[in-house]
């Protein structure tokens, strides 16, 4: 079958002849992406950096490693004391020294969980600290950034540093390494008990240690490739489940539901294939290590029964084996699953520790200094609008593809300047430079006069206010959406807004009032209250400088008739940047920037526009015509 | 997700007593997998029973090695016979050893087809064909379904839900099996061994079974508390990247990180609770099974010294016994939880098997082998949900004629119904009151499946699959041939760009076909509509995600493609509404105007105030005749 269909049949031995198959392709590209290695050495640099996290705590982590350091010869002790309780006193009948090896046994017990208590407590919150740290790092960093990194960078990867290499950090220090600690000291002290007891039979318990540890190794390795395949086809089930729920509409106007079902089967039949592989992988595992165990207990009987016939060595000496052997292997495969988390986490770390030391691309000069803002006490500007002005602004994305080349112009103190131009002429990179999201590469762009590379972004953005097409608003109610940028805000405040907007009724609109949850799905806003609330939080900030992104694009036609008025009113007596696709908005602008690939053709008002009879009024023509041009 | 169980929602007993039947389906797997657990609980107690009593042969024979007058050693293992006498104690000890070492290879190998065996009955078995089932049922569910539900609720439904269903079976009814033979065996052994001892020895197993229950239930709800603080906080940063825009443009960043600590903090400060009852917990279990141990090692040790108890096949037999009865025991409280889990998730699951579908087939439907495409709306009043429940009518009243081939404009706010009066045309809904002709026929007359293939529907955000073009355009037909598909795509103007593409009509697209532009994608999705030679077309909002100057290249592809069809439009642009054969206007529910452009703009109304607004000029609003350029 030859793409016959968005579902097809799951390739049982991907190829990368990725025109072939159905929607297994995608998720094997994304697969791709997510191809960040799982596991990395061990990296000292990296460990020390980790511990260096610890540093703050430096007495409670010391602490800790003491605790850990003397539950590994409690541990030792433990077993030593019941073994040798057995081998000695209970063998020999000796109730004296049965009674001491139990009240020791007792005592010793206590002491033992009572400092485990503090050894658990210490290393999870020790992780924890080291973790919020973490996290803060990233949060801070990642703001650092500027907006070019936003746009290159895909949202899930940055939420992976945040969720799940921050979490197999957490494991890396709250476990690993402390457990590790443990394990080697109890095999440690088992070892030393061991060759002490008996030297030739502790020599035959060394020989099986390597092979313990092989195999284990060896069986890791195949279960983590098996669990990587077992999760690429369930990351395919997912994506496919996910197309088929948000595609439910085409779907079902286009009666595909059985064809896609069979599909869907076939999928699920290939990830239960792989779930099977990964089960084969740890079914053979966890039996071997038990048969090694037993494989051993028979090679004691065989060797210390001979060797106790011969009267080279005690019964006591070979239960006390017994007990010591478990004590010795069992820590190699708990040691062989932590060195996987260590691997992981390594991993993890790395990718967290690049992502915390990313330098952002530009930050500000030494010599910015604030705008001032004329509004309040101490300023020298009188405007109320800020004054704006591109100087022969070239500006490229990317470097040798230049998107704006020498555009220049001035939006006075309260002008309104219109941007026109086709998709892709270089609209919105003006409005990213005019907000100083990015640099230009050459040219000036002045701000009440100040070169923008000299103004502090954040003083530049407190006087700006913007709504896009987007209306990006955050989780919480709607209050807390209009008060965004001036949390302190009263709610008559806001209430205020909405009337000076033209729309005070919006709160009764809404089930909750201004209580509204502003939800996944919107929460029960319009896109035209959305809108709305975007217009609000905009006018609450008081901006000088208001920038409009195709702000009424979204919004159908008779909702955005009612919402003219309002953005009529957020315009008033502030400069503004206004990207729009309505007529009755351009017109009115004091100025008309036309963009062409990313060239002013054109500048002036409206009226001088048309007369000039250049691209704005052929422009003009297909708007106001309708379409009609085409009939 | 918050589980709040609809008030008709299934009690807990309804749901165990309906896993159960789930379970059922599976019976001879399942008995297949607990016999193979007998044999392995068989084995293991053999290998134990085996050491010990070699243990004991070892030491008689050293302790009565000088005593001639001594019995000669014994093995005592039950249902064995002793070895022959000729055997040196040598022989018997390799001999026992070598019983071991195959107990053990027996084991190994039989405890491989175990987990094989269980993983094959839950994942290539239950979990498959759950899934399957849920998807097929998906697939057929009303739209309501999808709009009440986020699209990462029913995808959790499918993957880890479905896992947690299973649970029931493994975790819960093979688990318990496993559990409670084991338990009486080791028990039954035990007491064989020395009543006294195990009474003395698992005085404390009530305590530790009790206990982890408790802590379970108690540490629960702290723990989901953290996933919801944890949840939080990484909302937070999600919201932090997709909202930088807004961060940033107002100059919050320093709030925002603020408020991004103390959710930090928040997560730190309630783990700590949990910490310092996890780091109570493990220890006190413990310290528990140290008593165990103490116990053990004191009265048993008294037992052995008074001579009540072999050392090998009394001592150490029941050390391993006590160890194995306390992991069995351990497993109670994973089990309760799993049944916890497993009730939640096949709450959500079950809703979705059994979600009516809305739309059904008479049992004496007509095939639909051709249409007119003639469509009539008489007194239609709908609901998306029941209006009995109090949901809102979106349509009222609606009466409509549009003869075969007439193309209608609809122009209405959000929430006007514009979408609604179109979905009842292929039945994605039925109207509560009134009906829908087709050709004279009522729509529920038809077979569901024959209609939705004479309408062809493109929809406000074009959803394209992530395949390749050719594919995309085939979805409604798969069968078609590349001629077809070629065809399609020229009416849709698509042809051109699609062959501009380095790979042509093979060219995949990414998720969502975001590699296209808005003008793009609407062609294409226009070109999968006509794919199928629909008599009807529903074209809803098909330029709104176009922006004004890119929507002149959709206009000739429109054009072309509503030739002879019955079309429907939603649109907002008044050039392209202009150029349907007549207008209504929908004002929450209600055809509040209808008829031609021309007609139209000469009437104070709804239509005349978004044309004042789009033909700004104004010039033309006392004389509808536009001038073409």
């Amino acid at each position: 079958m030859k793409t016959s269909a968005p579902f097809s049949r799951p390739d049982p031995a991907p190829r990368p002849d990725v025109a072939r198959i159905g929607p297994l392709t995608v998720l094997q590209r994304t697969a791709d992406e997510a191809e960040e290695t799982a596991q990395r050495p061990l990296e000292w640099g990296i460990i020390r950096r980790l511990f260096g996290y610890t540093k703050p705590h430096a007495r409670r982590r010391n602490w800790l490693i003491f605790l850990t350091l003397s539950r590994s010869v409690q541990f030792s002790l433990l077993t030593w004391l019941f073994s040798a309780a057995i081998a000695g006193p209970v063998a020999t009948g000796d109730l004296r020294g049965l009674w001491i090896a139990v009240l020791g046994y007792g005592l010793l017990a206590l002491l033992t969980e009572g400092m485990f208590h503090f050894r658990m407590r210490y290393a999870q919150e020790l992780g924890e600290n080291v973790v919020h740290k973490l996290r803060a790092e990233v949060f801070a960093n990642v703001q650092r950034q500027p907006m070019a990194f936003y746009h290159k960078t895909k949202l899930g990867g940055i939420l992976g540093r945040m969720t799940s290499d921050i979490e197999a950090l957490r494991a890396g220090i709250q476990d690993v390494f402390f457990v590790s600690i443990v394990q080697f000291g109890q095999m440690i002290g088992a070892a030393i008990i061991m060759a002490w007891t008996d030297p030739v039979m502790f020599l035959v318990v060394l020989g099986l240690a390597p092979v313990i540890w092989k195999v284990n190794r060896h069986f890791r390795d195949r279960l983590s490739r098996s669990s990587r395949a077992t999760q690429e086809s369930f990351s395919r089930v997912t994506a496919t489940l996910a197309e088929s729920v948000n595609g439910i509409r085409v779907t079902q106007g286009f009666v595909r539901e059985q064809t896609n079902a069979g599909l869907f089967r076939r999928l699920l039949d290939d990830h239960s294939r792989h779930n099977i592989n990964l089960a084969r992988a740890s079914s053979t595992l966890n039996p071997i290590l038990e048969l090694n165990n037993q494989f051993f207990i028979a090679a004691l009987l065989l060797l210390g029964g001979w060797r106790v016939f011969r009267g080279d060595m005690q019964v006591g000496e070979l239960i006390t084996f017994f007990f010591f052997a478990n004590l010795f292997f069992h820590p190699i495969t708990v040691l062989g699953n932590q060195y996987n988390h260590a691997l992981v986490a390594m991993a993890g770390a790395e990718r967290v520790f690049r992502l915390i030391d990313r330098k952002p691309e530009w930050s500000e000069t030494p010599d910015v200094a604030d705008l001032p803002d004329p509004r309040r006490p101490g300023a020298h500007a009188s405007a109320s609008g800020i004054d704006l002005e591109f100087r022969g602004v070239t500006f490229a994305y990317e470097p040798g593809r230049p998107v704006l080349r020498d555009v220049s112009f001035r939006a006075a103190p309260g002008q309104t300047v219109a941007l026109v131009g086709h998709t892709g002429s270089g609209k919105s990179s003006i409005i990213n430079l005019a907000t100083k999201f990015y640099l230009p590469d050459a040219g000036e762009i002045l701000v009440d006069g100040r070169e923008i590379r000299h103004v502090t972004g954040r003083s530049l953005h407190r006087q700006l206010g913007i709504v896009t097409q987007q209306n990006f608003l955050f989780s919480g109610s709607v209050l807390e959406n209009i008060r965004f940028a001036r949390p302190e805000a009263t709610e008559t405040e806001v209430r205020a807004a909405l009337a000076a907007l033209g729309c005070p009724d919006l709160p009764e609109q809404l089930p909750h009032g201004l209580d509204t949850e502003v939800g996944e799905r919107g929460g029960g806003l319009s896109l035209g209250q959305r809108q709305l609330v975007c217009f609000a939080r905009a006018w609450l900030a008081d901006p000088r400088l208001v920038i409009l992104d195709e702000a009424t694009s979204a919004i159908d036609a008779l909702t955005e008739a009612r919402l003219q008025e309002a953005l009529g009113r957020l315009l008033r007596g502030r400069t503004s940047l206004v990207v729009a696709h309505r007529l009755s908005t351009i017109r009115s602008a004091d100025l008309i920037v036309v963009l062409d690939r990313g060239v002013a053709v054109e500048r002036g008002d409206h009226a001088s526009l048309l007369a000039a009879g250049g691209a704005y009024a052929r422009l003009h023509a297909q708007f106001a015509s309708g379409g009609a041009a085409h009939e | 997700m918050t589980a709040v169980p609809p008030p008709n929602a299934p009690t807990d007993l309804q749901l165990v007593r309906r896993l159960v039947g789930l379970a059922w389906r599976y019976r001879l797997r399942c008995v297949q997998v607990l016999l193979l657990q007998c044999v392995l609980l068989t084995l293991g107690l053999a290998g134990l029973s085996f050491t010990g009593h070699g243990i004991d042969y070892i030491k008689h024979v050293v302790e009565t090695r000088d005593d001639p007058a001594a019995p000669a050693p014994e093995l005592n293992l039950p249902f064995v016979s002793e070895p022959p006498a000729d055997w040196s104690p040598f022989l018997v000890i390799a001999a026992i050893a070598g019983a071991i070492l195959l107990f053990a290879i027996t084991r190994a190998f039989l405890n491989y087809v175990y987990g094989v065996a269980i993983n094959v009955l839950v994942q290539r078995h239950l979990v498959v064909d759950l899934r399957a089932e849920l998807y097929a049922k998906l697939q057929r569910l009303s739209f309501r379904f999808f709009d009440a539900n986020t699209t990462g609720s029913i995808i959790t439904r499918v993957t880890g839900d479905v896992q947690n269903v299973r649970m029931f079976l493994d975790q819960v009814l093979i688990q318990s099996f496993i559990m409670v033979v084991s338990l009486t065996v080791y028990l039954i052994y035990m007491i064989s061994l020395s009543p006294g001892l195990t009474v003395a020895c698992l005085a404390t197993t009530p305590v530790l079974a009790l206990a982890s229950v408790v802590f379970s239930r108690w540490i629960q709800p702290r723990y989901a508390a953290n996933r919801k603080l944890a949840d939080r906080l990484v909302q937070h940063f999600t919201e932090s990247i997709q909202g930088v825009q807004v961060v940033k443009a107002f100059g919050r960043e320093d709030e925002d990180r603020a408020a991004f600590a103390a959710r930090n903090d928040e997560v730190m400060n309630q783990q700590r609770g949990i910490f310092w009852r996890v780091s109570i917990f493990s220890p006190a279990i413990g310290l528990l099974t140290r008593v165990n141990l103490l116990v053990l090692l004191g009265y048993g040790g008294w037992l052995v010294v008074q001579g009540e108890l072999p050392l090998g096949a009394g001592l150490v037999v029941f050390a391993g016994l006590l160890e194995q009865f306390s992991g069995q025991v351990n497993q109670l409280a994973t089990i309760v939880n799993s049944v916890q889990q497993s009730l939640v998730a096949s709450r959500r699951v079950f809703e979705i098997l059994d979600a009516p579908v809305d739309v059904t087939d008479a049992p004496d439907a007509l095939p639909c082998p051709a249409l007119r495409g003639e469509v009539r709306f008489e007194h239609v009043d709908f609901a998306y949900g029941n209006p009995a429940e109090g949901a809102a009518f979106v349509l009222h009243d609606v009466d409509l004629h549009v003869p075969a081939g007439a193309c209608v404009a609809i122009l209405g706010a959000t929430g006007a119904g514009k979408s609604a009066l179109m979905s009842l045309v292929p039945r994605f809904f039925d109207p509560q009151r009134g009906r829908l002709l087709i050709d004279g026929e009522d729509v529920r007359r038809y077979r569901v499946e024959d209609l939705r293939r004479r309408i062809g529907i493109v929809f406000q955000e074009s959803f394209l699959f992530s395949n390749t073009i050719a594919a995309n355009l085939a979805f409604g037909h798969p069968d078609a041939t590349r001629e077809q598909i070629e065809r399609a795509a020229r009416i849709a103007q698509a042809h051109d760009f699609i062959t501009a593409l380095p790979k042509g009509y093979d060219t995949v697209l990414g998720e969502g076909g975001n590699t296209l532009s808005g003008g793009q994608r609407q062609r294409l999705a226009l070109a999968r509509a006509l794919l199928l030679e629909p008599a009807i077309l529903l074209l809803d909002d098909p330029t709104a995600a176009i922006d004004a100057q890119t929507e002149q290249e959709i206009f000739t592809a429109l054009e072309n493609a509503i030739q002879n069809r019955t079309t429907f439009i939603v649109a907002h642009r008044v050039s392209t509404l202009r150029r349907a054969d007549f207008i209504v206007v929908l004002e929450n529910g209600r055809i509040v105007q209808r008829g031609t452009h021309a007609e139209l703009l000469r009437l104070p109304g709804a239509y005349r105030r978004v044309a004042a607004l789009q033909l700004v000029d104004g010039r033309e609003l006392d004389q509808p005749e536009a001038p073409a350029a």
